[in-house]
């Protein structure tokens, strides 16, 4: 095993062994398991130079050997799926997959795996950070009898951030952090600066980006959607539920608002605006528009084939909602009683009629007694008509009673 | 636009914190009105440094430790860590000497009031809600300040020579002249402030558009800080330099307070003293513990219990429990301490401006928001200037000592 901060600096020498340079960063090309290096800057007095892979004969803490005696002076360029070890990933944050963090690069431990010098694992331990500080501190570190845990964590588990010193813009995939739990990515992003996150967000799919979003601080939700450009936005507040989108939209400065809103689809569009009409702690506020009805006249295998073709992005459809003709919520039907009934049996025979609902108008607290009193998991929301506009699933009820997320920043001082 | 505003104001208004209010309290006593030119100048100079705070902090949306770190690597990450955590540890002992002074009007020892504020400060950080008490603070410190302003004018001081100094600089070659200059200037401009106001710009998520908004805001907090301070030496000039009064205690700087207050003025100067040492003590600690912990990679911030962020909570610990028992040291002299821990801050301010200067004029790092020529020479000719003023001080120091 060799570290990155044991070959930085060291010798580059011929096959002769005459000294040309020093080692001043490694290139290794992602995408593999444990990115493989493809070739080295060796700093000469005088310039930065390029040398692939092919023409180094070996490497190691000594420094590195090249197998040519003749050097082209290349200059290098950096290809997109290429990172520099050193300028990229040493010393900066990159996010701990495992761990579920951001986190801080001491060192990069590299290996020899199937006849390539591959990076294997960052350094994140104490002992990585006193190997970097160097002589005195080791000697004074042992001396004392200090603790010096080491800390490693596998390259498989890592996922490197665009960085902010790199003079060039990488693009790295972040596939790993894709795969990541949407409140965790909420946690990591909400963690991140501005320009770290950018890149991230520039990798991720809308509806990954959605997922998370939903599970951000108002605040942060915000600024995010602000550093976008408004095409994207619109594209991630048509992946986000309804009611987060138009919570969210309702927190933008009427300018940013109007112009995300025009480039969305019309029907999200639409269904953002209406929740927009309503107080924002009002049950008309806190609703989804994405739920499940259908119309009473339909028998129970009717109504399961409609739920299929209907609203496969319904917040829940554990309950089935029933309304008439023109909309009006006449009754509801838990999954397990539409799945149970007769298929030919008229639903409006086995629905219970009379379901609890609240007002669009209705405070976001009595929403909350509701739900909690009839142990619901949705409850309905009915306009002044009677018409079913919205549901309020236990989530966004009991979001009143316990806050989503315990502020999670700088040691505020002074609110903000 | 109010949204904006803050970081510099409380960055400022901290700035007269324990050791703020002795130093020009000092000053003000020993000098008269002849040092108040240093308060224009800490002004000016307080202005673009804190400027270059806040442009970094928009520009990165990370802190000046993590931005150190990330390019110059982790030894010099370190160097810097190190002077700021010895910078800061000093400015909190000048809190809790504050303390202590403030407390030994009413006759309580420094011993007991030094471990019960360490029993306070971490209640509050351990209830997690230092951030409503500090409004308690800055009223205080707001009340305290106006109290200085009233007394500054009913002490009838010499206004027009007053204006003189501030604007034509009497300059001496007396080490104890030179000594007063520092301790003006590192009470103004601190590391912490630097650390603090980046953050804080940072974690408010400010962005381009905000930085015409948050130059009034730091211009804002720089002319808030030198007014009081400005206000503060008049106020000791035209009444304990007047009358001869040597501030050797906390009752002693009390006496400026006199023409407003009366017999209850040392009441009012220790309220606005400790008042002012509590603020100090909400920001001082958490600052380094975070810088610290940001330069290492550190999980940092009270968002993470003890377990999680064990060197956060560490470091805090640390500067809290070192700083009480120092200034339990019997017959430790509080006022010359708290004043020598401005001397120390300048001391080591100069070092941390040379790593902001840089990464400020760094287009890689900065884009649009790098220094161009003009706030680029400003910022390097007052980071020059702070440079030469130590190397005054020790080289007037050495020559007045021999």
């Amino acid at each position: 095993m060799l570290f990155l901060s044991q070959i930085i600096g060291r010798p580059v020498r011929d096959p002769a062994g005459e000294p040309l340079g020093t080692v001043a960063d490694l290139i290794v090309a992602i995408g593999d398991k444990y990115p493989p290096v493809t070739g080295l800057v060796m700093t000469t007095d005088r310039r930065k130079i390029f040398l692939p892979w092919r023409s180094v004969e070996a490497l190691d803490a000594s420094g590195a050997r090249l197998s040519v005696a003749t050097i082209d002076i290349g200059k290098f360029s950096q290809r997109p799926n290429e990172i520099l070890l050193k300028a990229d990933l040493l010393d900066k944050q990159i996010v701990d997959i495992e761990g579920r963090k951001v986190i801080r690069v001491n060192d990069v431990s590299l290996d020899e795996i199937e006849g390539a010098v591959r990076v294997v694992a960052v350094d994140v331990g104490a002992a990585g950070l006193l190997r970097r500080l160097g002589g005195p501190w080791v000697t004074l570190a042992r001396n004392v009898r200090l603790p010096v845990p080491e800390r490693y964590i596998d390259w498989e588990d890592v996922d490197p951030l665009e960085s902010t010193i790199a003079g060039v813009r990488l693009r790295v995939p972040h596939a790993k952090l894709a795969q990541l739990h949407p409140s965790d990515l909420a946690d990591i992003l909400e963690d991140l600066a501005p320009r770290d996150r950018a890149g991230v967000l520039a990798a991720l799919d809308d509806e990954a980006v959605a997922d998370a979003m939903e599970e951000m601080e108002p605040d942060t939700q915000v600024d995010v959607l602000e550093d976008l450009h408004p095409e994207r936005a619109a594209d991630i507040l048509e992946e986000m539920s309804p009611d987060d989108a138009a919570d969210l939209v309702a927190d933008l400065d009427q300018d940013t608002r109007d112009e995300i809103l025009a480039l969305m689809e019309k029907g999200e569009a639409d269904e953002v605006q209406e929740l927009l009409g309503y107080p924002e702690d009002s049950a008309g506020g806190i609703m989804t528009t994405e739920f499940v009805a259908v119309e009473d006249h339909l028998t129970a295998s009717e109504a399961i084939n409609r739920l299929r073709e209907l609203e496969p992005d319904a917040e829940t459809i554990y309950y089935v909602y029933i309304t008439d003709d023109d909309g009006r919520l006449v009754g509801v039907l838990s999954l397990r009683d539409l799945i149970v009934a007769a298929p030919d049996t008229p639903i409006r025979d086995v629905m219970i009629r009379e379901p609890v609902a609240v007002s669009v108008t209705a405070d976001q607290a009595d929403v909350a007694e509701v739900v909690a009193h009839y142990n619901l998991l949705a409850v309905p929301v009915v306009d002044e008509q009677g018409l079913l506009a919205g549901i309020v699933t236990v989530d966004d009820a009991l979001d009143t009673v316990i806050p989503t997320a315990w502020k999670k920043r700088l040691p505020r001082v002074f609110g903000r | 636009m109010l949204a904006v505003l803050g970081p510099g104001l409380v960055s400022g208004f901290a700035d007269n914190d324990a050791g703020g209010i002795t130093t020009y309290s000092l000053v003000g006593a020993q000098f008269g009105y002849t040092l108040l030119w240093v308060i224009l100048a800490s002004q000016i100079v307080l202005f673009f440094t804190q400027e270059v705070g806040a442009r970094l902090g928009i520009a990165t949306g990370k802190g000046l430790m993590g931005l150190i770190r990330e390019r110059w690597g982790v030894r010099w990450a370190a160097f810097a860590a190190l002077l700021m955590l010895t910078a800061n540890l000093g400015s909190t002992v000048a809190e809790f000497a504050g303390i202590g002074a403030a407390l030994g009007i009413f006759g309580v020892p420094p011993q007991v009031s030094a471990a019960v504020a360490a029993v306070v400060v971490v209640g509050f950080i351990a209830l997690g809600n230092y951030s409503r008490v500090q409004y308690v603070f800055v009223g205080v410190g707001i009340l305290v300040s106006g109290a200085y302003v009233i007394s500054a004018f009913m002490a009838d001081p010499d206004w027009a020579q007053a204006a003189q100094s501030m604007l034509h600089p009497q300059l001496s070659s007396a080490p104890l002249y030179w000594l007063a200059v520092v301790g003006t200037v590192g009470t103004t401009i601190t590391p912490w402030g630097q650390a603090f106001i980046q953050s804080y710009v940072a974690d408010k998520g400010l962005r381009e558009d905000d930085l015409p908004a948050s130059r009034i805001d730091v211009f804002s907090g720089a002319l808030l800080t030198n007014v009081i301070a400005a206000f503060i030496v008049v106020a000791c000039a035209a009444t304990l330099y007047a009358s001869g009064v040597t501030i050797t205690s906390a009752a002693d700087a009390a006496k400026a307070l006199e023409p407003i207050a009366g017999p209850a003025a040392t009441v009012l100067f220790a309220l606005g003293l400790l008042g002012a040492s509590f603020l100090g003590l909400g920001v001082v600690p958490m600052t380094s513990a975070y810088s610290t912990c940001e330069a290492f990679g550190w999980e940092t911030g009270v968002d993470w219990n003890w377990r999680e962020a064990p060197a956060f909570y560490g470091l805090l610990a640390f500067f809290i429990g070192f700083a009480a028992l120092f200034v339990m040291i019997p017959g430790l002299p509080l006022i010359p301490v708290m004043f020598l821990a401005q001397v120390l801050n300048a001391l080591l301010l100069p070092f941390i401006l040379v790593f902001v200067m840089l990464l400020a004029r760094d287009r890689q790092i900065m884009g649009n928001l790098a220094s161009g020529r003009l706030l680029g020479a400003i910022g390097w000719i007052a980071t020059g200037v702070l440079i030469l003023l130590s190397l005054v001080l020790v080289v007037t120091s050495v020559a007045g000592g021999a």
